[in-house]
């Protein structure tokens, strides 16, 4: 909030000094503004035709097909600092009279991509689009076009067998995925050159028979951030606390572009905690006092607190709605915590303490909940969206260098 | 993990394997279904990875690893009667859980329909009394690993299948 309060405070300003030049339009032309680098960032209960979403934080993303004025403002599309690239569901972009072609590649046949989300995969072409977000502009970017109305190539049998095809806005409570990790590409170099190329990115025919191949870089879908031309090391996520313990409806914050770029993304001289990830995209944390060093990421695209503890209880589904399978503390609030530490250069450690609440203590009509965790049985540490309520989150981009942090990094 | 153990490790090329147990490639090329199926699965699912198979022989079982160019690694765990009852992953892409899961696949996947939010998850748990499968990960690191726990050896805890 506060953050925004500066923006609006610099807009003033901004006018302030073209009203002195006498005329409004001459007087910006003179003075140039830094670019708008802040887009709202809501928590609410999502899209018109999904709602019920529980610690999504939305963006709205304006999308045009490169070159041209064919534009949509498309809502509710979910932030992600645990993915690479803008997804977008193809009905969403139909409805917007949005058509983006896919890339051909070499062969002249369409890219498309498969993405495992764990729960299921997303498939659908890869094509190119012009997006804009605040003043920001990444032209060209490829992103993928998640096929929920199946006109584009049926996917591979390998990709999304058996019903576990999430493409639709009710598979995301949203209308697509801005994600905005800590790498450039989705893919990367794994998708560049092995001899048997991953089952990641496939080449489709136009009678639909799709194989797996390599895909060079820029190729790849693409962080929108990492294309900007300005403010693009990485982005700012600055989300208040909430003001029930017992959830709230929505939450107004804000997602900032650049990392001390502007002065509404600079890095505090003190306090800071910085954890650089591994190849992967993951720094380590251990839980409550454990010895394993279990990879570890700061999610946006997760709504819970997620990790194995055996201890506490699972809300059994029978008596706990939409909350069966999270945490249901026996004595709660409950509290444990997790120190955290990055890998190579950035090597902060940092312990976080933090609280599992009852979920059935949460009113049914919010959409924003502390404390909410669960996860058993893995073996990763995600801090999910509780995290981000009451921090400014830091996500760098890998090789884009910050003050003296290079990416990739996590920090807050 | 795999040092902790008294194991005797011996690292074959999946040629010389094939030699070895006197399987016909093209028998191994109809082979399928790993978790629940027979040693043989796991020649099939080397050759669908493009992989290297090694094998690790412990005294309750053994693990037959397959690691591929691209990263992927595949450990599927076969029990004194020549069951794979565990199976593990870890790469920058999902193994092919049809193939891996076999019988089993279908059980999994009724049951992730059933979880609320299918959607962005960094890692699911399905359990039943038949049937562990435990996935995680995102792009460019996922593991995970899937188990019958009544066919598991007595003495075997799930922290070593990994």
């Amino acid at each position: 909030m506060h953050s925004i309060i500066k923006i609006g405070t610099i807009l003033a300003v901004t006018s302030m000094v073209a009203c002195k030049g006498g005329n409004g339009s001459l007087g910006i032309g003179v003075t140039p503004s830094p670019t708008l680098n802040t887009v709202a960032l809501t928590v609410d209960s999502g899209p018109m035709s999904a709602t019920g979403a529980i610690n999504h934080a939305y963006v709205t993303v304006k999308v045009c097909a490169p070159g041209k004025t064919q534009c949509a403002n498309i809502d509710h599309v979910l932030l992600d600092t645990g993915s690479v690239g803008l997804r977008l569901v193809r009905s969403v972009l139909t409805a917007g009279a949005v058509t983006l072609s896919a890339q051909m590649d070499a062969q002249g046949r369409a890219i498309e991509e498969c993405l495992s989300l764990v729960g299921g995969q997303t498939w659908g072409p890869v094509a190119l689009a012009d997006v804009t977000l605040a003043g920001e502009v990444a032209a060209k970017l490829p992103v993928q076009i998640m096929d929920d109305t199946a006109v584009g190539a049926p996917p591979p049998a390998t990709c999304g067998a058996n019903g576990t095809l999430i493409n639709a806005v009710s598979g995301f409570d949203a209308n697509g995925v801005l994600g905005v990790g800590v790498f450039a590409q989705d893919c990367g170099s794994a998708c560049v050159s092995p001899a048997a190329p991953l089952p990641i990115y496939y080449g489709c025919t136009t009678a639909g028979v799709c194989t797996a191949e390599n895909a060079v870089l820029a190729v790849q879908v693409a962080n929108p951030v990492a294309m900007f031309t300005a403010d693009n090391n990485g982005i700012v996520v600055n989300l208040p606390n909430l003001q029930n313990a017992n959830g709230d409806a929505t939450v107004q914050g804000e997602l900032i572009f650049g990392i001390a770029t502007q002065t509404d993304n600079a890095l505090p001289a003190t306090g800071l905690t910085v954890l650089g990830t591994d190849a992967s995209g993951d720094f380590t944390a251990t839980y409550n006092g454990g010895t394993a060093a279990l990879p570890a990421l700061i999610d946006s695209g997760t709504d819970a607190y997620a990790f194995n503890d055996p201890t506490i209880p699972v809300c059994p589904a029978a008596t706990s709605g939409i909350f069966g399978g999270y945490y249901c503390p026996t004595v709660a609030p409950q509290s444990v915590f997790a120190v955290n530490t990055g890998v190579g250069a950035n090597n902060a450690s940092n312990r976080v303490d933090f609280a599992i609440a009852d979920p059935h203590t949460f009113v049914a009509t919010a959409a924003a909940f502390t404390g909410l965790a669960g996860g058993g049985g893995s073996t990763r540490f995600t801090w999910g969206m509780p995290f981000f309520y009451g921090r400014k989150v830091y996500v760098g981009i890998e090789q884009r260098v910050a003050g003296t942090y290079t990416g990739p990094y996590f920090a807050y | 993990m795999l040092q902790n153990r008294r194991m005797i490790f011996r690292s074959v090329k999946r040629a010389l394997l094939l030699l070895t147990v006197g399987i016909s490639p093209l028998w191994v090329g109809s082979a399928h279904a790993a978790l629940g199926g027979d040693s043989a699965s796991v020649l099939a699912d080397g050759a669908e990875l493009h992989g290297v198979v090694n094998s690790v022989i412990s005294q309750q079982y053994d693990i037959q690893e397959i690691t591929a160019d691209t990263g992927m690694r595949v450990r599927e765990y076969v029990n004194r009667d020549g069951v794979v009852f565990a199976v593990s992953w870890a790469g920058p892409a999902p193994p092919d859980l049809q193939r891996l899961l076999g019988a089993h696949y279908m059980e999994y996947t009724t049951a992730l329909a059933a979880l609320r939010h299918p959607g962005l998850q960094r890692s699911v748990r399905v359990a039943s009394p038949e049937l562990i499968v435990e996935s995680g990960g995102h792009l460019r690191a996922y593991a995970g690993r899937a188990f019958l726990p009544a066919l598991v050896p007595a003495g075997v805890s799930a922290a070593d299948l990994l």
